[in-house]
């Protein structure tokens, strides 16, 4: 690999400050993403709070309709917007280059737009609480005609908000597609290459087929609230049905994008998963084409199950039944990937560091959220539980339970690697238990909620046989807050104190661990030939040989 | 380690006796729909059984798996980076594990397709041939319901029992789309402008409450319904004397339209609320201005009023302006 020369950088760049300003370096672009998106994680989660506190008690006072639906409102959007799918763009800035043996992703400096574009998304959506009428209060879904008729600035700044992320996105998926197929170390083939990578593959694919719908939709939505450009105004009514115009217009267009989007979060997910169980049970990933390609169908088919979130329209049944189906058949390679996952634990050499306890509770509690959707696809059992607490739960069983277990398993398990420190472990799983009993206390409540009777998005309720539940979830959800706060500890407490630790702390099977922690700005000085999916465990082996000792490690 | 595993596994048990807790503390403990009263809903109930069976399964076998996994593979003495077995995959395997779930998904498939006609399609009527109907009108924030001969409700539907009562769930093109939901009396059904949507049920008598389940703006939480099902003779009798009342002016029209329409935003007592305090507001006493405002609506710097009334009849305008002449919002 020829060494290129460096162009000298200029001394105002290269402040402790400035230097992360202006940097294009894939790894500081990645721990930039995965910082801001953690803040944003205490803002969306400072929200959610808010709303549990309000709905503690039938009949309570502590917010204004007007605030709760400004909060479920932003509450969604940000958790989707703002934290899973940009801390998960964060893990694959930081990861993918490193674990394909490249210097940088394609295409640096739009790497670097990325981020900054996501950021001021970020900033516009928060700050939008702070429009003439507030935020935006049609839910993370904005149907019109209500999201038509809100008064005030604040769905406007929605709608710029989330065309600035998708442009964002946009540019990020470009990126990692040109970096996945054409920076790829000697001897990575397909199927050679880390099945975090396939993950990161299929997302960005799912990306730019999905995205271009939603910013045609919003654009469609802002043009009907009517925009005034130097004296000229243009009021369109697309959604509107009192002029022509069709409301479910908007529902086709939000959940093409929509759904493939729950993927899209998901997807990276397991992959991280599919990376630590492996390490941590000491055995190559069982079935590794079986995972990979389940992720390529996933990705596939769900691009065709949107109108599962339309079934109460009052499609005709023939519709519903295509939808139904397809939907269902969703679980398949779900169901090859969670059990492809239990037979990687099988006759291994299990130990439970926090990565793992986080991968573990991961499997256990993703297999209820992939469970309960089956309901939901069921059309004439949706017909029953849709847009009530029931569909709440679910999304939380897989978003929380789900994504944001295997984010802390990625956290814990690549910290070492950004940093150079492991985080405390003590620490680790005492967040890890609390974490989990407490995610159950507060979501499992309401799938009871929800068949019960209870909608989603009230901003109050009467019925007192509700407070039991509601209660629960609510002191649930304030231990959730004090786990997320150990968590925050833990950085701190670490920071300065977590033991240092060398290239590979886990003993671990992809490239990232070949280079040091944390990797300097060129990332590997030489990249060994890649014969396997697991190069670094290839490699150990052959210096065992070498040495002709028998020695473990 | 043994005996640490024990511990968290203790602890996981503790975490599902606390879940059952507070199920057991909530009637039916929401386990199961809504006891059903309606076919439809009777079906629907049906297939969230058969659902549950296979997703119970599914779930005991893959936490099962997952603990004894856990438990018999843990590290125990050996040393930390010991490698497993290299086991690559089996083929064999992965067809089966690919194979059933779709068998499973096909028996759900099937068992859904044999109840849908019960379920969405509305039976026919012994006698009559026809279902009785009603249009229900979903508004922010009230539900209009209309019966053939003219009379309106607002909030509270009546019903002939054992009849089938097929319902015609539409939104007016200037508002926004609700969603009608009464739990034990069937799925749920967007009423959504520009679309003509139907749903059906046939109960006994009894009364049977839901709310609106598509957020609908600010007042969505109290966008409450109710129907009341009624033995046929009798609501064949509060029919007509209902029929009768509104011509003349005196039936509970107006009473409902206060506390379904204007309430909402402006409190019973027209104390304010999300929106102005109305008590003693001289446009209360005025026939014509409260007509003009109730159906357009009104835009001051206080706020914008929407037309909460537009499209209404002579006769529900007039309700709503004899009520509040009688009961004048005493403002606490």
């Amino acid at each position: 690999m020829a060494a290129r020369a460096e162009t000298p950088v200029p001394g105002w760049q290269r402040g402790r400050v400035a230097s992360w300003f202006v940097t294009t370096d894939h790894k500081r672009i990645g721990i930039l993403y995965v910082s801001t998106s953690l803040v944003f994680f205490a803002l969306g989660g400072l929200m959610a709070l808010a709303m549990r506190t309000q709905l503690a008690q039938a009949n309570a006072g502590v917010l204004s309709p007007q605030h709760y639906n400004e909060l479920v409102t932003i509450h969604g959007t940000t958790m989707i917007f703002l934290v899973l799918v940009p801390i998960l763009a964060g893990f694959a800035n930081f990861l993918v280059p490193l674990m394909i043996g490249a210097r940088d992703v394609a295409f640096p400096r739009l790497n670097a737009l990325s981020y900054w574009l996501y950021l001021l998304g970020g900033l516009v959506l928060m700050l939008s609480f702070f429009a003439k009428g507030g935020a935006a209060q049609a839910g993370w879904t904005s149907y019109p005609p209500l999201s038509e008729q809100t008064p005030g600035h604040g769905q406007d700044l929605w709608i710029l908000s989330l065309h600035i992320l998708t442009a964002s996105s946009v540019a990020g998926a470009i990126n990692f597609i040109v970096t996945i197929h054409n920076l790829r170390a000697p001897g990575m083939t397909w199927t050679r290459m880390p099945l975090f990578v396939w993950s990161i593959e299929v997302f960005a694919w799912m990306l730019l087929a999905v995205l271009p719908t939603l910013s045609a939709g919003l654009t469609l939505l802002l043009l009907d609230r009517g925009i005034s450009i130097g004296g000229w105004h243009i009021q369109t009514h697309f959604f509107n049905a009192a002029k022509g115009g069709a409301p479910l217009l908007w529902q086709h267009a939000f959940w093409f994008f929509g759904h493939p989007e729950v993927y899209i979060m998901v997807l990276p997910a397991f992959g991280i998963i599919s990376e630590v169980l492996p390490v941590f049970a000491r055995k190559p990933i069982f079935g590794y084409k079986a995972v990979a390609f389940s992720t390529v169908g996933i990705g596939f088919i769900s691009m065709l199950v949107w109108a599962h979130h339309m079934f109460t329209v009052g499609f005709p049944n023939a519709l519903n039944s295509f939808f139904m189906i397809t939907s269902m058949a969703v679980a398949v390679p779900t169901g090859v990937k969670v059990f492809n996952w239990l037979a990687t634990l099988w006759r291994g050499n299990l130990h439970f560091d926090t990565p793992m306890l986080y991968a573990l509770g991961f499997l256990s509690v993703f297999v209820v959220g992939g469970l309960t959707g089956i309901y939901l696809a069921a059309f004439p059992v949706d017909w029953q539980v849709h847009d009530s607490y029931f569909v709440v739960a679910h999304f939380h069983y897989t978003l929380f339970g789900g994504v944001v277990f295997a984010i802390f398993a990625g956290l814990f398990y690549w910290w070492p690697k950004m940093f150079g420190r492991l985080l405390d472990e003590r620490l680790g799983k005492w967040q890890f238990w609390i974490l989990f009993v407490s995610f159950n206390v507060t979501f499992f409540p309401q799938h009871l909620l929800g068949l019960e009777g209870m909608p989603r998005r009230v901003y109050t309720y009467s019925h007192e046989s509700w407070e039991g539940y509601n209660m629960t979830s609510t002191i649930g959800s304030y231990v959730m807050g004090i786990a997320l706060l150990l968590f925050l500890w833990n950085v701190v407490r670490t920071t300065r104190r977590g033991p240092r630790v060398g290239n590979d702390p886990w003993q671990a099977d992809t490239l990232e661990w070949y280079t040091t922690s944390p990797p300097p700005p060129h990332n590997f000085d030489s990249v060994p030939y890649v014969t396997s999916a697991r190069p670094l465990h290839d490699l150990r082996q052959r210096l065992r040989e070498a040495n002709g000792t028998r020695r473990i490690s | 380690m043994a005996s640490s595993v024990r511990a968290k596994l203790l602890l996981a048990a503790t975490t599902l006796a606390l879940l059952l807790v507070p199920a057991a503390y909530g009637g039916n403990g929401g386990f199961v729909p809504v006891t059903p009263e309606s076919p439809n809903a009777h079906d629907i109930r049906a297939s969230y059984f058969f659902i549950t069976f296979f997703t119970l399964g599914v779930f005991v076998l893959v936490e099962t798996l997952l603990v004894v996994f856990i438990f018999r593979f843990r590290r125990r003495r050996r040393p930390r980076f010991q490698d497993g077995p290299t086991l690559h995959g089996a083929t064999r395997l992965e067809l089966l594990w690919t194979a059933l779930p779709v068998a499973i998904l096909f028996l759900i498939a099937t068992f859904i397709f044999i109840e849908l006609p019960g379920i969405s399609h509305v039976p026919s009527a012994g006698a009559t041939g026809r279902a009785y109907q009603i249009k229900v009108t979903g508004r922010q924030f009230y539900w209009q319901f209309e019966y053939p001969n003219g009379v309106i409700s607002i909030d509270s539907m009546r019903a002939p029992a054992e009849v089938p009562v097929k319902l015609t769930v539409v939104s007016p093109d200037t508002d926004v789309i609700h969603s009608w939901w009464i739990p034990a009396l069937g799925g749920k059904i967007d009423a959504i402008p520009g679309i003509v949507n139907t749903t059906w049920f046939e109960a006994k008598p009894g009364f049977y409450s839901g709310q609106c389940a598509e957020l609908c703006g600010l007042e969505h939480a109290r966008m409450l319904a109710s129907v009341e099902v009624m033995p046929k003779s009798e609501f064949t009798a509060w029919l007509s004397q209902r029929r009768a009342q509104q011509s003349a002016g005196t039936s509970d029209l107006g009473d409902e339209e206060w506390g379904g329409v204007c309430a909402k935003c402006h409190g019973l007592a027209g104390e304010g609320g999300i929106a102005v305090r109305i008590a003693g507001s001289a446009i209360l006493s005025d026939p014509r201005a409260l007509a003009k405002i109730v159906r357009n609506g009104t835009s001051t710097p206080r706020g914008t009023m929407p037309a909460v009334g537009s499209g209404w009849t002579d006769d529900q305008v007039s309700a709503l302006t004899t009520y509040l002449k009688e009961h004048p919002p005493s403002g606490s």
